[in-house]
């Protein structure tokens, strides 16, 4: 079998010990089932498989490590949806798949399944290192100054199954860029992490902790600026044992690292991590250039060659067809190689639930990966798929293809690009739907050209304070409560994942579910009647401040 | 420790559950079985839940049951409950009508 050219090849040591892992947990369901086990002790061992009780069914999470996929992965979570599910899977924002109707019994043939083409789900739930998030278009974007997927990989490898840190005060979570645009939500991250070349050409590590959304959310703030590559593993593991020794147990709600670094400054948490580098044994930790090179080499290189003309081709197809011209202007990011370009295959269509794809669908991109991409597919943690290395003169025959599974929707970055988690229809600590409201608001805007028209603008929907739809990182964003068994939705605005990151301001009291779209429209309306040239959503917010917004939210006719 | 229950006038109180074996959700029926329907759920006063509720709780891994509790229902036929959460846990996610609960045997 050829290498894969966007992930890791596993070897015969991952494998043995996936085999094992769900041998266990097979005797484990079984002692559930006969009785042995009671859910109460259970539960946990379910969680540390992935495995969630929802409103109507089980609820497997599938971890796709930085959010790549080969064909092949892809694939089989395809058959997965179709064999095991009700034929759909729901790619999350933390570039994980989810699928919603498993049951108990099937779950060990699932892992096995999953362990056929190398994937699994530990490490997905509990208070462990979570799966690492990575840049959608490492290793392919022209604005890259590193690719982050080798350290995201070497960060997958030391946090996996790390014996100092499976009982951590709460879950923790990390992202990794190599760009100068972060495009992973960096600073709201237990620790984000953005590579740049150094002096020498090695990458250095800028690391942020103690970022964070749910019930507390907070903006990371710099630890370090530059972390050399040889002392990153050593950086994070002292941060982690600063947090896993500091970090409170007696509350959930102050458990995250966030509140630990809130409660004793950012300064004081440096001179910890410092002191804590001044005793471990560096050398163990250190991370050689021949480490690095050696699981650089587990990754195969894509070879990007395209005709001379492929650039001229697609301008002349651009001019020639609007429709597809608009989706390669919302769609497409610019590739390092000038021959390709990266392609964003949006899983919001217009009324459609944010992140679902079906099993055709599924099994279509994967296809679609093999013609187009080196079989290689990336989930972004905005819900949506990346083809990463797509030849210029074939992204038409790629955009028709995608067009016939009804892929081709052109709104990245736009207002029908809505983020939205599980919400009440599924998750049972949900106040509210997310769903529908998505939905709603995709119907209300379904026009591309509209959509083009209002410019970038994010709404990220979360159905509890949980906050796993980064409702406060949206432009605007939508956070569902309960009042007295009713749905309602508190607004907020200014939010940003991107650079700059800002937490979302509240406009004012919560309002009735069926209130909310109309709104949200009326925001829209405003923002559009008081742009001026050029400007954006935040930049028009930003000038303005809060106040004709939240008038006209809350305006009553 | 138990909330104490709190009927509006026309209200009941059913029983219900995730199955073991699928998770799919349940409603505890007057002759000791579970079903998916709420229609044949036993709608029990407030006075008398407390106990039943602690019977079926006792034999929830016989039944094959986890997370058994009581939620209010308007006592229709069928009975409808009252929060939004249990009505969709009653009848399906609302964004998949073709997923109601209703449509299966
Ligand atoms: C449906 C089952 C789910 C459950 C039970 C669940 C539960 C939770 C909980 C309890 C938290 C808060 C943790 C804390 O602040 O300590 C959380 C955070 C989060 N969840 Fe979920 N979640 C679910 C689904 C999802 C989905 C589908 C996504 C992606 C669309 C997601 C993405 C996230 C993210 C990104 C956070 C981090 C927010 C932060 O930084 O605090 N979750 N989740
Ligand atoms: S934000 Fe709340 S409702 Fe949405 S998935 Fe997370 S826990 Fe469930």
């Amino acid at each position: 079998m050829s290498i894969p050219v966007g992930h890791y090849q596993y070897d015969r040591i991952d494998r043995d010990f996936l085999q094992a892992r769900i041998a266990e947990f097979e005797g484990q369901v079984q002692r559930r089932l006969d009785g042995t086990l009671s859910e109460d002790e259970f539960k946990p061992l379910r969680l540390m498989n992935g495995l969630y009780l929802q409103l109507h069914a089980y609820m497997l999470r599938v971890a796709i490590p930085y959010g790549i996929l080969d064909s092949r992965q892809l694939r089989k979570l395809g058959e997965i949806a179709r064999r095991y599910d009700r034929d759909y899977g729901h790619f999350t924002t933390r570039q994980n798949i989810q699928f919603n109707w498993i049951r108990l019994e099937d779950t060990p043939a699932i892992l096995r399944e999953l362990a056929e083409v190398d994937m699994h789900a530990i490490q997905t739930s509990g208070n462990c290192i979570r799966n690492v998030t990575a840049d959608e278009y490492a290793g392919a974007a022209a604005d890259e100054l590193v690719d982050p997927r080798v350290h995201a990989e070497i960060l997958r490898q030391w946090s996996t199954l790390h014996p100092e840190f499976t009982f951590l005060p709460r879950k923790f979570k990390i992202a990794i860029s190599g760009s100068p645009n972060d495009r992973v939500a960096a600073r709201f991250h237990d620790i984000g992490i953005l590579a740049r070349p150094g002096e020498d050409g090695a990458p250095v590590f800028r690391i942020f902790v103690g970022g964070g959304l749910g019930r507390t959310p907070v903006i990371g703030q710099e630890l370090f600026d530059s972390v050399r590559e040889e002392h990153l593993l050593a950086t994070l593991e002292a941060i982690l044992r600063v947090y896993n020794a500091h970090g409170r147990r007696d509350n959930i709600y102050k458990a995250r690292i966030k509140i630990l670094v809130q409660a004793i400054g950012v300064e004081a948490y440096r001179e910890a991590v410092e002191a804590e580098l001044a005793q471990m044994d560096l050398e163990r930790y250190r991370l050689t250039p021949e480490a690095v090179a050696a699981i650089q080499s587990r990754f195969a290189v894509p070879q990007l060659e395209a005709p001379a003309d492929a650039d001229a081709v697609l301008a002349q197809q651009r001019r020639d067809d609007p429709l597809f011209d608009r989706w390669v202007r919302s769609n497409t990011h610019v590739h390092r190689d000038p021959g390709h370009i990266i392609a964003t295959i949006s899983l919001k269509p217009a009324g459609g639930i944010p992140g679902d794809a079906t099993s055709a669908q599924i099994a279509r991109l994967a296809d679609l990966a093999d013609a187009y991409s080196f079989g290689e597919i990336r989930i972004t943690h905005l819900q949506n798929v990346v083809l990463g290395h797509v030849r210029k003169d074939r992204l038409r025959d790629l955009w028709m293809g995608l067009a016939e599974v009804g892929l081709a929707e052109a709104n990245i970055g736009l207002i029908g690009d809505i983020v939205a988690c599980p919400g009440l229809d599924y998750c049972a600590l949900a106040n509210a739907r997310s769903i529908p409201i998505a939905q709603k608001l995709g119907a209300r805007f379904a026009d591309t050209a509209l959509q083009a028209e209002i410019g970038a603008l994010r709404i990220n929907i979360s159905g509890c304070i949980n906050a796993c739809g980064h409702h406060h990182a949206g432009h605007i964003g939508l956070l569902g409560v309960d009042k007295r068994g009713e749905e309602f939705f508190q607004l907020t605005v200014g939010g940003r994942a991107e650079n700059g990151a800002a937490i979302g301001t509240i406009l004012g009291a919560a309002l009735p579910e069926d209130e909310t779209v109309d709104a949200i429209a009326r925001l829209v309306d405003c923002y559009l009647g008081r742009r001026e040239s050029g400007e954006t959503f935040l930049d028009t917010l930003t000038r303005l401040g809060h106040e004709p917004f939240r008038e006209a939210a809350y305006e009553t006719v | 420790m138990k909330r104490p229950v709190r009927l509006e006038p026309g209200q009941k109180l059913v029983l219900t559950a995730n199955r073991l074996l699928d998770g799919r959700t349940v409603w505890w029926c007057a002759d000791g079985t579970w079903d998916l329907h709420i229609g044949r759920a036993a709608l029990l006063d407030a006075d008398e839940a407390e106990a039943v509720l602690a019977r079926v709780v006792a034999e929830a891994q016989r039944d094959g049951v986890v997370g058994v509790y009581d939620t209010a229902v308007q006592a229709a036929v069928p009975p409808e409950p009252v929060t939004v959460r249990e009505k969709i846990r009653a009848h399906g996610p609302t964004v998949h009508p073709e997923f109601a609960v209703e449509t299966e045997q």
